[in-house]
């Protein structure tokens, strides 16, 4: 971005969320104003706060070129890495133009913008054994092993432990317990190595766990958070799909029964039967799974909602318990289709990470706005979202709970 | 207070492999470091880690190739035995899982890296330190009941027992200002380098010379100080390096004029010629007026020769910091970069098990000088240096553990003395400078004065300068009175080390009257291996004045010769 | 404008009130409705779960569907999930002519083809692109005014950026907002707006889907919103069909009504609360059809 990198310096305002636990006091806010060129970044942004102004601020930080995974902040209330959000995107996504940085979440704050990542992070990072468990015999050179595998689990290996994942997870979030996208990110680095003995062991282990993969509420932001492009929910799916697609490990979530059930029924059907879904999730996924006691339990509880949806009229009888099809051809044209893909050896599974993209000629237009996510298509993919690498332009917070 | 067999000061790529070895060896073992461990700055290292593993390579080739790029004055002793153990080592590594790049054969893949005869770089993409790092911090959790991790604990000085031996160290709790000291049979300094003394620099915020200037202190030799490497690839602004894997790959160098310069002083290896050979060609270019961008202070590195498919997959690294941190697609259009700091080849002296003068202290890695990358160290010869000297230290110092008993310490005087060092930082009034003015004045000069070309005026002024400032370093006040997580009290100590090690530099460059691998003397252009093969050691004396001594380059196999690339 | 139209399978099944809603706005809006009525799921993403392929190649039939209407500009949904589930596949299949030509041959059979850079917009996004604010603004009979509109964006519409085509140009991320203003109403912003209503684990983790609902719906009760309003029927049945047990769930009374974003713009463009469906919500949105029959009420 050319034009972006020849402004000049001009001034930005910071409110910091500053916490002195020697001082008994309560988190406050504190502004400074700095003066950089608007392509810098919030980090260095905070380092001229530190320099000139405020020695005692604490934020960790030492690359400055998002490697070292330490400066991981909420801008705006969004995580991010504080080196790798500019100074122009920071203030356009900033309420009244002045640029909010806080402590990540959902982890405990030691000082400032420094928290405890021990006790979250880390700890979650060693629930899923993060170590080769390697395949015997070893052997006297290298492992061989393909090439697109290495490149596969490259993408979780880019991980630098910054914790932005874990900060915004909002299934950790009501359920501190969920081990969390940074660490199934981890588990999959090892259940896609080839050298790893223990796939099936890790699945299992991480899919009978009730707050292991199937806890994830699929809502993408670890996905958006990350600065590296690990895609931690896209890996997160990946690990149910080997774990039950290839090893058929029946979870305690029902995740394993409500993937089946989902998918049946649009097979049977082609949409969704929503009064079927419900007991086959929890009883089996076939029409008498309604009949199982765990089904029974759940349409107990579930009455109020469904009878009350009865009487305003939202859900007919009939309409909940016969499915509404799509026409008979296309029915046929769809179980044709779930015939010839599911009878295939081996899924088919496209890994944008290791193919990267076509050449594509469009890229130029998202490239002159200076601030606008400065990333092409080209890189990454559905399996890993164009890098996120890009420091982009920030909405305003919602304004997330604060710590302290 | 903790006792233990090896306390490793410093988490990066040789501290780790240290705390392994010497663990595996049934030592007891701590490791501590002032940043979570995967911070350190080796997590940056980019394009690869050097092995003759291939049936085709030799490891003599490799070796050769090592004591010319250090411009004859690595030690070839142990030269041979890195580049010896390269291949085993490297395969260790994969063992424990690094997720080495294969070729289509399922090998590990190799890339042709800067002064290698052949291609012998193995790598994970360009984030092969931080694959490596990763990997080792792995097996550090998974060998938690033999390795004890102190995190974020910062180190203020060496334990020495009556008798001058190395037995521990005081440490900081960062998190809670608490003061420890910690008894050890040995110590392994693995802290890294010094490149914060230089503005603008490759480093990390961290990088700032601690290990090298406590061993100095504690009257440990410093060596080849003058040996700083500017890296030829940095991005004009940010200094932030751009891995010379880009130039493995095939990517070109052009001046102002599009012209392939490196022709003019390199023809046959190019851009894949010595870095010091590089730095320095581009200067001129600079110099003379063909660089490029508003201050003509830029070169242009051309990426877009390389297929663009695999530098999306080889080199994806660089592409994320080209767009993130200067605006520009390399796979469309050329980057500007220019030398900047990236290295100190100089370093504590040590020999190959990682040993110091002092019994009990050890030095592996950038904080140390074995030495093996002597004048100039090759691309990917720095992941190699700190696993194969990591090991050996850790190795070598468990070995000694083995056979003696624990020292008997009283450090409550020196523990109190650190302490109220520390207290008296925070005390000082506001009427001198500020430390991060300091810093900044004291990375210009050494910019200016002791990168690529350097001369005697210059050196001088800046060894005044330096004096000056570290008088006002003795004065300079900080913000932060408090206990917890006080990052600027941590800083005037960094201020100090840099400024001891910026000096040790400065010292050796004026010293050393020739031109030599990274050092290049205006005034003294030639290279004079009559008067200068040997090394420049640096020791302070009981007074704490720098005393200049010489040590032999030890030569084996190859008689120096010119150095043509 | 013609508009290839993927009504979803919930619009047609639990909340059918989304489905009528939207079939009595689009004529206010002149856009022609054409339903895809022989596409199937999208999948939601739990197919693409159990099989990536299967999911692209189910999309990429309704895809190569939309594209054989005839005079068509687009593809328009009325679901988030469907939206981000599309999406999704479809960059699968634009990424990658190999892949996109190995789905193609599995729709051969009959006879279908989908071509890369199909256009899906959801109905939000349609509203601004296309038709416009200033369009919609004009058309307004009953400007919400003083109707305070909490607007509840979930997570498929908004994440990630980059794949939903969201920049500096398309702050889609702000949409619902600026739809509320256009029509009269007043913004309420909250904590929970672009969090996750929980749907996705409704099944697996009863408790922290319930928990995520029941704040955010309790976030927008402290910004004293009247009602929140949004673009997925997921989103709209744990948060209204739900709402008695989330209200347990976090302890506290909810009585936030939730209404689909046509709901509100039919509001908005005149017409009334019976016809859009509101009376079969299972939460009540007595506030806002206080709210429009004093309005109507004045007007007269």
């Amino acid at each position: 971005m050319p034009e972006a990198h020849d402004r000049p310096a001009e001034q930005f305002t910071l409110k910091l969320r500053r916490y002195d636990p020697e001082s008994g006091n309560a988190p406050y806010w504190d502004e400074h104003t700095v003066e950089l060129e608007p392509h810098r970044s919030v980090l260095e942004a905070i380092l001229q706060a530190k320099d000139r102004f405020d020695g005692s601020i604490g934020v960790r930080c030492s690359c400055r070129q998002a490697i070292c995974g330490s400066c991981g902040v909420r801008v705006n209330g969004e995580p991010a890495l504080a080196c790798h959000t500019h100074l122009d995107a920071a203030k356009l996504g900033a309420k009244d133009g002045v640029i909010e940085i806080e402590p990540m979440g959902n982890m405990p704050v030691i000082k400032d913008l420094i928290v405890d990542m021990d006790a979250v992070h880390w700890k979650k990072i060693q629930r899923v054994t993060p170590w080769l468990l390697a395949k015997q015999p070893v052997p006297e050179r290298e492992y061989l092993v393909s090439k697109e595998s290495m490149v596969d689990v490259t993408q979780t290996m880019a991980c630098i432990q910054c914790g932005a994942c874990v900060s915004d997870c909002l299934a950790m979030e009501v359920d501190p317990g969920f081990i969390g996208p940074a660490a199934l990110a981890k588990a999959y680095r090892f259940v896609g190595d080839p050298r790893d003995d223990q796939q099936l062991e890790r699945l299992t282990d991480l899919a009978e766990d009730p707050q292991g993969i199937f806890d994830c509420t699929h809502c993408f932001k670890c996905v958006e958070a990350c600065p590296k492009g690990v895609n931690p929910m896209g890996q997160i799916m990946r690990l149910r799909r080997i774990a039950i697609g290839d090893h058929h490990i029946v979870d305690q979530n029902n995740g394993e029964r409500h993937e089946a059930a989902f998918t049946t029924l649009i097979k049977d059907n082609g949409l969704l039967w929503e009064a079927e879904l419900l007991p086959r999730s929890y009883g089996g996924n076939s029409w008498f799974g309604k009949f199982a006691p765990p089904a029974g339990k759940e349409l107990l509880s579930s009455l109020p909602a469904i009878l009350k949806a009865v009487v305003r009229g939202k859900v007919t009888p009939m309409g909940a318990l016969k499915p509404h099809k799509i026409p008979k051809p296309d029915l046929k044209a769809v179980q044709a289709i779930y015939e010839k893909i599911e009878s295939r050896p081996e899924r088919y599974e496209l890994n944008l990470y290791i193919t990267g993209e076509d050449e594509t000629v469009e890229t130029a237009e998202s490239f002159d706005d200076p601030v606008a996510a400065g990333v092409t298509h080209e890189i990454g993919g559905s399996e890993a979202p164009p890098t996120g690498a890009e420091p982009t332009d920030l909405p305003p917070g919602a304004n997330g709970p604060k710590e302290g | 207070m903790p006792a233990h067999d090896v306390l490793i000061i410093g988490a990066g790529l040789a501290g780790q492999r240290a705390a392994l070895a010497a663990a595996e060896d049934g030592a007891s073992v701590a490791i501590m470091s002032k940043v979570h461990p995967v911070r350190s700055h080796s997590v940056a290292a980019a394009g690869g880690i050097n092995a003759a593993i291939s049936v085709d390579d030799d490891w003599r080739s490799h070796a050769y190739d090592t004591v010319k790029g250090s411009d004859f004055l690595g030690d070839q002793d142990a030269i041979e035995v890195m580049c010896s153990e390269a291949p085993a080592e490297v395969m260790e590594l994969e063992h424990m899982g690094v997720t080495f790049h294969r070729n289509d054969k399922g090998e590990m893949d190799l890339r042709a890296f800067g002064g290698a005869s052949t291609k012998r770089t193995a790598y994970v993409a360009d984030i092969t330190g931080q694959a490596m790092l990763h990997v080792l911090y792995e097996q550090l959790l998974k060998h938690h009941e033999t390795v004890a991790r102190y995190e974020e604990w910062f180190t203020t000085s060496l334990l020495r027992d009556e008798v001058g031996n190395c037995c521990g160290a005081i440490a900081r709790d960062v998190r809670t200002g608490r003061m420890e000291s910690f008894t050890a049979k040995n110590v392994i300094l693995a802290c890294g380098g010094a490149g914060q003394a230089y503005k603008p620099t490759t480093n990390g915020l961290i990088v700032t010379g601690d290990g090298i200037a406590m061993a100095y202190r504690a009257g440990a030799p410093l060596m080849d100080m003058e040996m700083v490497q500017y890296h030829p690839t940095c991005l004009v602004e940010t200094g932030i390096l751009i891995t010379e894997g880009a130039r493995g790959e095939g990517a070109h160098l052009l001046n102002a004029n599009g012209e392939r310069f490196m022709e003019k002083s390199a023809p046959n290896k190019m851009e894949l010629a010595s870095r010091d050979v590089v730095s320095r060609a581009e200067q001129i270019e600079i110099n003379e007026g063909r660089g490029v961008g508003p201050n003509g202070a830029g070169i242009l590195l051309d990426v877009t020769v390389v297929p663009r498919k695999r530098t999306l997959e080889a080199l994806r690294e660089i592409v994320n910091l080209g767009k993130d941190f200067a605006g520009v697609d390399i796979t469309r259009e050329p980057i500007m970069i220019r030398p900047g700091q990236h290295y100190i080849m100089g370093g504590v002296k040590t020999d190959v098990d990682g040993r110091t003068p002092i019994e009990g202290l050890y030095a592996a890695g950038e904080v140390a000088c074995v030495s093996v990358h002597g004048g100039n160290r090759l691309g990917a010869n720095s992941l190699l240096d700190t696993l194969i000297f990591g090991r050996r230290s850790g190795e070598h110092a468990a070995k000694r553990a083995a056979s003696m008993a624990m020292p008997e310490v009283d450090a409550n005087a020196q523990l109190r003395e650190d302490a109220e060092r520390l207290d008296a930082i925070i005390a000082r009034p506001r009427d001198g400078r500020r430390v991060s003015e300091i810093k900044s004045e004291l990375g210009e000069t050494m910019n200016k004065y002791a990168a690529v070309f350097r001369d005697e005026a210059g050196l001088h002024g800046a060894l005044e300068t330096i004096g000056r400032l570290r008088e006002e370093a003795n004065s300079a006040w900080i913000d932060d009175h408090g206990t917890v997580f006080n990052q600027d009290v941590l800083g005037a100590l960094e201020l100090g080390y840099m400024v001891d090690c910026a000096e040790a530099t400065l010292i050796g460059a004026l010293e050393r009257k020739e031109s030599r691998g990274a050092q290049f003397r205006t005034d003294y252009p030639e290279r004079n291996d009559a008067d200068w093969l040997k090394h420049i050691d640096i020791t302070l004396d009981d007074h704490g004045s720098p005393q200049v001594s010489y040590s032999p380059v030890t030569i084996t196999q190859w008689q120096p010769e010119e150095r043509k690339y | 404008m013609k508009v290839a139209y993927w009504p979803g399978c919930v619009s047609r099944g639990f909340t059918p009130e989304l489905h009528g809603s939207m079939a009595k706005v689009a004529p206010l809006l002149d856009i022609e409705l054409v339903e895809l009525d022989r596409a199937c799921c999208t999948g939601a993403g739990v197919i693409a779960e159990h099989n990536q392929e299967l999911a692209d190649t189910l999309n990429a039939r309704t895809f190569a569907l939309a594209q054989q209407v005839d005079g068509a500009e687009l593809m328009m949904n009325i679901c988030s999930t469907c939206q981000g589930a599309q999406s999704e596949c479809q960059e699968r299949l634009d990424a990658n002519a190999e892949y996109r030509a190995h789905v193609n041959t599995t729709l051969a059979g009959e006879g279908l083809t989908y071509e890369a850079g199909l256009t899906n917009k959801n109905f939000l996004w349609l509203l601004v692109e296309e038709i416009g604010l200033d369009t919609l603004a004009a058309r307004v009979k009953r400007p919400l005014t003083n109707l305070k509109v909490g607007p509840f964006y979930g997570c498929y519409i908004v994440r990630p950026r980059e794949r939903l085509g969201i920049d500096a140009e398309h702050p889609r991320d702000h949409y619902l907002d600026q739809v509320i203003a256009a029509l009269g109403g007043t913004v309420i912003e909250y904590a929970g707006m672009r969090k996750c209503c929980g749907f996705p684990i409704i099944t697996m983790n009863k408790e922290a889907s319930l928990k995520q609902a029941g704040r955010h719906l309790g976030d927008a009760i402290d910004a004293d919103a009247d009602c929140l309003v949004t673009p997925c029927p997921l989103c709209h049945l744990n948060l209204d069909l739900q709402q008695p047990l989330a209200a347990g769930v976090v302890g506290r009374q909810l009585d936030m009504p939730v209404l689909h974003l046509p709901q509100l713009v039919g509001l908005a463009l005149g017409l009334d609360p019976k016809e859009l469906g509101l009376s079969r919500h299972v939460v009540k949105p007595t506030s806002v059809i206080d709210w429009s029959t004093s309005v109507v009420a004045a007007a007269a």
